[in-house]
Order: structure tokens, then sequence, then C-alpha cells
């Protein structure tokens, strides 16, 4: 039993870990915490659900059209609304992500209502038996994918030029706007590439949850509980602390009461702030928020 | 606009015209109940409730700066304090709304310990567990809270009467004018004016003698008991009292009349109180839509209109001025 919660919170974990990534990537590019993350992982878990029921598409399609909506939905956000307050107090760059939250809510909500949709799983198949772990197929697509992107994001931020610059410019934007860098077009580069980190996380987790508006509301606080269980704006923070949320929920879900798996995250945070700010492996830094 | 904090900005200081403003004011607010329906004075009764509300999250978001998301916990342990105190312990309304302000100024200063050790982000993120936690406590203490159902408040009497309509808008606008006018006095007191120093500038403000976290502590505990106070008039106006009620949407009506008021303004406060509560009357039929209008109201005014209606208006009208609010970036 012990090794079955574990593994199962692992693969829970690893979807967490793609959409605190997602927010960890922006904080680290743009100081600016994402409260509508949540709404872009709803909205991947929505772009395959119309292109696959409404237009018909198969999944292939609706992936890469989820993908690419996203990554144009986030780069947008950036022109028209943050970047006109990137002047403003930082209550107001809150507020505009909070606002954004409740718009994509409200436009979801105003066409599906309270209807809850499943989606297809993504694929078939018996369940696995690896000793006394049982597995689903999705289970180990899930996991298997998210190793994959992060994987791939660690190794583009730290091994290609690329990377290397992005991290520069968000290290100090001015100075890497004097060596010449185009900061703010790669902000809006890193609010698309996060748009689509929370799609590809609604995307995975979709057909084992269901689909409805609020989605997001309650994934945006678990990744901020593994933001905070890591260490706030650590990459390998995020992922550690999303690992961890995942096999603490399902420990506390199997061991003490399945009413509390809800609060873990909740609870974490509280803790975790109280106690440690700086997280498992975070520097502890008052940044500009 | 001169930079000194002056010594003396009592509400009375601002010239008579100001004064004469409220005195028609308050005379029209007391006229008022026989002229409008039974449904009129519903709505009447909401605005006075979310001027409150306003009034409590300004003081931590606008005039102490730092990001909280607890309004609406506040909100939900005025009107559960005030409920239950009424259900199980027999309370008369009175001694309830009591009980609510105070239970709600404690979560306030226990909600502001966190305050004392983080900032910013981290403030936002803690007291938004905060609020789901207690949320999650409702539903899950059913013993007491009678679970995810919520519960019907019994009827309300003062001094041995039954509440009309009517009497309840007096006993409400009693209360608000109380509130209100007490938050005036504690932003102008030396207390308040330290709120505005400790926005401003953390480390000026301690290097001025300003005992900051007592400071904040101060702040949030008014903050969470001027929220719970609305709260329990919430709970007194509408008869029922559930858990979804305080969650997230409660949340983001909050903020809008804040931000559309304007950070730092409690005249604007009151404004955009008034302005807001007619809306989700209007649009309670339509799934959806009360969350897409109200997210592009907050996006417009943080665009065309940052310092919201009470900036705007005291822009254009010196004597409207409130002369606490200050421009600036803060720190939050």
């Amino acid at each position: 039993m012990l090794a079955q919660l574990i593994v199962s919170g692992l693969v829970n974990g690893s979807v967490y870990a793609v959409v605190a990534l997602g927010m960890t990537v922006l904080y680290r590019s743009t100081t600016v915490v994402n409260f509508c993350h949540g709404e872009f992982f709803m909205l991947g878990a929505f772009a395959i659900l119309v292109s696959q029921q409404v237009l018909g598409w198969s999944y292939t399609a609706s992936i890469l059209f989820a993908l690419i909506l996203l990554m144009l939905f986030g780069s947008l956000v950036e022109r028209l609304l943050m970047r006109p307050l990137q002047n403003a107090p930082h209550i107001s760059l809150a507020m505009m992500t909070i606002a954004l939250s409740y718009l994509f809510k409200g436009i979801s909500r105003f066409f599906y209502g309270r209807e809850v949709v499943p989606l297809e799983p993504l694929v078939d198949g018996g369940p696995i038996e690896l000793g006394s772990v049982i597995l689903l197929p999705q289970d180990l697509l899930v996991a298997g994918s998210s190793l994959l992107i992060v994987l791939g994001f660690f190794y583009f931020f730290q091994k290609t030029q690329a990377g290397k610059v992005i991290q520069a410019a968000s290290q100090t934007p001015r100075g890497a706007a004097l060596v010449g860098i185009n900061v703010p077009r790669f902000q809006n580069f890193m609010w698309g590439a996060s748009a689509a980190l929370g799609a590809v996380a609604g995307i995975l987790i979709a057909p084992s949850t269901l689909v409805y508006p609020d989605m997001g509301a309650h994934m945006l606080i678990q990744a901020f509980a593994a933001m905070t269980l890591g260490g706030f704006g650590s990459l390998p923070g995020a992922v550690l602390g999303a690992l961890t949320l995942g096999v603490l929920e399902n420990l506390i879900g199997g061991y003490v009461s399945s009413s509390l798996v809800e609060i873990t995250a909740y609870l974490a945070i509280i803790v975790v702030l109280v106690v440690r700010p700086q997280g498992l492996l975070g520097e502890w830094r008052q940044g500009r928020g | 606009m001169d930079k000194s904090l002056p010594a003396s900005t009592g509400p009375a200081s601002r010239g008579p015209r100001v004064r004469y403003i409220l005195v028609i004011i308050l005379a029209a607010l007391l006229a008022l109940p026989p002229m409008v329906n039974d449904y009129q004075l519903f709505v009447a009764n909401t605005m006075l409730v979310y001027c409150l509300v306003a009034v409590g999250l300004n003081m931590v978001l606008g005039y102490l700066g730092q990001l909280a998301f607890a309004s609406a916990a506040f909100f939900g342990i005025g009107a559960y304090v005030a409920g239950l105190s009424m259900v199980h312990l027999g309370l008369g309304s009175l001694p309830a709304i009591l009980a609510a302000a105070v239970c709600g100024g404690l979560a306030g200063a226990l909600v502001g310990l966190p305050a004392l050790r983080v900032r910013g982000y981290y403030l936002a993120i803690i007291t938004l567990a905060f609020g789901e936690l207690m949320r999650w406590l409702y539903v899950h203490a059913d013993g007491v809270t009678f679970g995810s159902g919520g519960f019907n408040m019994p009827g309300i009497a003062l001094f041995g009467s039954e509440l009309s309509g009517t009497g309840k808008y007096y006993l409400f606008l009693a209360v608000v004018v109380i509130g209100v006018g007490a938050s005036a006095l504690l932003l102008h007191s030396r207390y308040g004016r330290a709120f505005v120093a400790v926005r401003n500038n953390e480390a000026a403000a301690d290097s001025l003698g300003i005992a900051v976290n007592r400071t904040k502590i101060i702040a949030f505990a008014w903050s969470g008991l001027i929220t719970a106070l609305a709260g329990a008039l919430y709970a007194i106006l509408n008869g029922r009292v559930s858990p979804d009620t305080f969650g997230i949407s409660q949340m983001l009506m909050h903020f809008v009349i804040v931000m559309i008021g304007g950070l730092g303004s409690l005249a604007g406060s009151v404004i955009g109180a008034v302005l807001l509560t007619g809306l989700p009357e209007l649009l309670r039929n339509f799934p959806g839509l009360e969350e897409i209008v109200f997210s592009l109201l907050l996006i417009v005014v943080l665009f065309f209109m940052p310092k919201g209606v009470g900036g705007f208006l005291s822009s254009r009208l010196p004597w409207m001025r409130e002369r606490l609010y200050r421009e600036g970036r803060g720190n939050a």
C-alpha cells in the first residue's frame, strides 16, 4: 500500500510540477506572480475539448491546436494587458492577473455553465502491474511526458545559448537591455511559454479528471504550495516541491483521512511560510513583491 | 502637493463643506425607507454591507499596502460567528454582531502575524490558503456549522420586536456610520498615519520610531473587525449562511469594489460599494456573466483610472481630497 501511494503520488506530483514550473519560469523572468495560471491550465483542457467534440479533430491535432492557441494567448496577454502596466504598482499587476483569471473562468462558464465534461483517455489499455504497484497506461504517459518536459526545460535553461540569454535577462533586465538583449520580446516569449506549460498540464490531467470552469482554481493553490515547499522562485525547487506535495497528499489521504487531502496544500503553504519561508531549496530574498 | 504629513487632518479640519455634505447625505439616507419598495430596500441594505467590506479591505490593501486575500474569509467568519451564536447560544442580534466583530478582529490579528514575516506575494498566497482553509472548516466541522448546506438564521429581533426590512435598514445604517466613522478617526490618528508610513517605506517608518509590527497587526485586526461586522450584517440581511458564499468569487467582488473606489480612499470605498452592488442583482440569471463583467470592469479601471473613482474625484474636486492618500509605488 505504501509503495502504491508513493508511486501514484509521484504521478500526481509530476502534473503539479509542470504547472509550478510554468509559474516559476514566469516569476523568474518577469517578477510577476500569475494568478491566472490556473486558468491557462483550464483553457488547455477546454481547447482540447472544443477542438475534439465541436470541431471533430483528432487527439494529435487538438493537442497541437491547444498548445499553439495558449502560446498565442499568453503572449497576447503580455502585449495587450501586462506591458502597458509595467510601471504600475505591484498591486495593480497582481490585480490584472486576478481579473484575467475571473474573466477566463467567466467565459468558459458562460458557454459550459455547470456542466462537467469527460474526455477520452489519451491512451487505452489495461492496468500494468509492477510488483505490488498497479499503474494505468494513462499514469505512465502523464509521468513520462512531465519528466520529458521538465528535463527539456532544464536542458534549455542550463545548456543552450538562448536559455542563458533568458537567465541573464531575468537576473538584471536593465543590464541585459544594455548589452542588446530585447527584454520586452523575451518577456513576451516567456508569457507564451508559461501559458503553454499550463496548457500541457491541463491536457495531461483532463482525461483522468473532468473538464469544468473551476478546475484551475485548486490547481493554482497546489502550484503555489509546490513552489513554496520547494522554495519560491527556484526551478528545481518547484519540481521537488511538486513531487513532495503529490506524495504528501496521498500519504495523508491513505493513512490519516481522505477529507484532509484537499487541505494538504493549504496547510503546506501556511506551515512552510511560517516555519521555513525559504522552502527546501530556495534562497530567501524579499523580492520586489 | 506638499510632501509632509500634516499634523492634524481630522475629518473636521477639511472645511465646513465636507461636513455639510456629510450631514445632507446622512439626512437623505435617514429619509430613504418610505420612498422605496422592499426590493430597493434590500439592495440599499446590501450596499450598506459592502460599504463596510470596502472600508475593511481598503485598510489593508490601500492604507497598509499589503496584498492580502483574507477579506472573504473575514466576511465569512463574521457571518458564521453571528449566525451560529444566535442559533446555538441564543444570543440576540446586537450581542451576536458584537461577537462577530470581536472574532473578526482576533482573526485579523492572527492573519496579521504572518505579515510580520512574509510580504508581497508570499502574504497573498498564505492569506489565500487561510481563506480556503476556513471554507473547508465550514464544510467539515458540520457538527457546529451544519456542513456544506449551511443554515438558516433565526428571526432577527431587536429590543423584543421582530425586525422588518426598514428596521434592518436603520440598524445597518447605524452600524455602517459607526464603522466608517471609527475607521476615519483611526486613519487620522497617529496609528492610521503609521499605516501609510509603513506602506510608503517600511525602513523609513521604522527609523522614525514607528513600531512597524504593531502597526501591521493593528491594521489587520481593524480590517478583520470591520469586514466581520459586514459579514454579520450580510447574514442577518439574507437570513441564510452557507460556505460557498465566502469563496473566491466573493473575493473578486471585494477587490473590484476597492479598486474601482480607489486604493486608500474612504469616500472611494463607499462610492465603489454603491456603484457595484446593483450589478450582481442584474446579472444573476446568466452563468458566468457576473464574473465577465466584473473582471472587465477591473481591467478598465486598472488601465484608465488607476487611482479609482476616489482618486479621480479628488483630482477634480480639491475639497474631496483625502490627505492620507499619497501617490507612489508603495512597497507592495
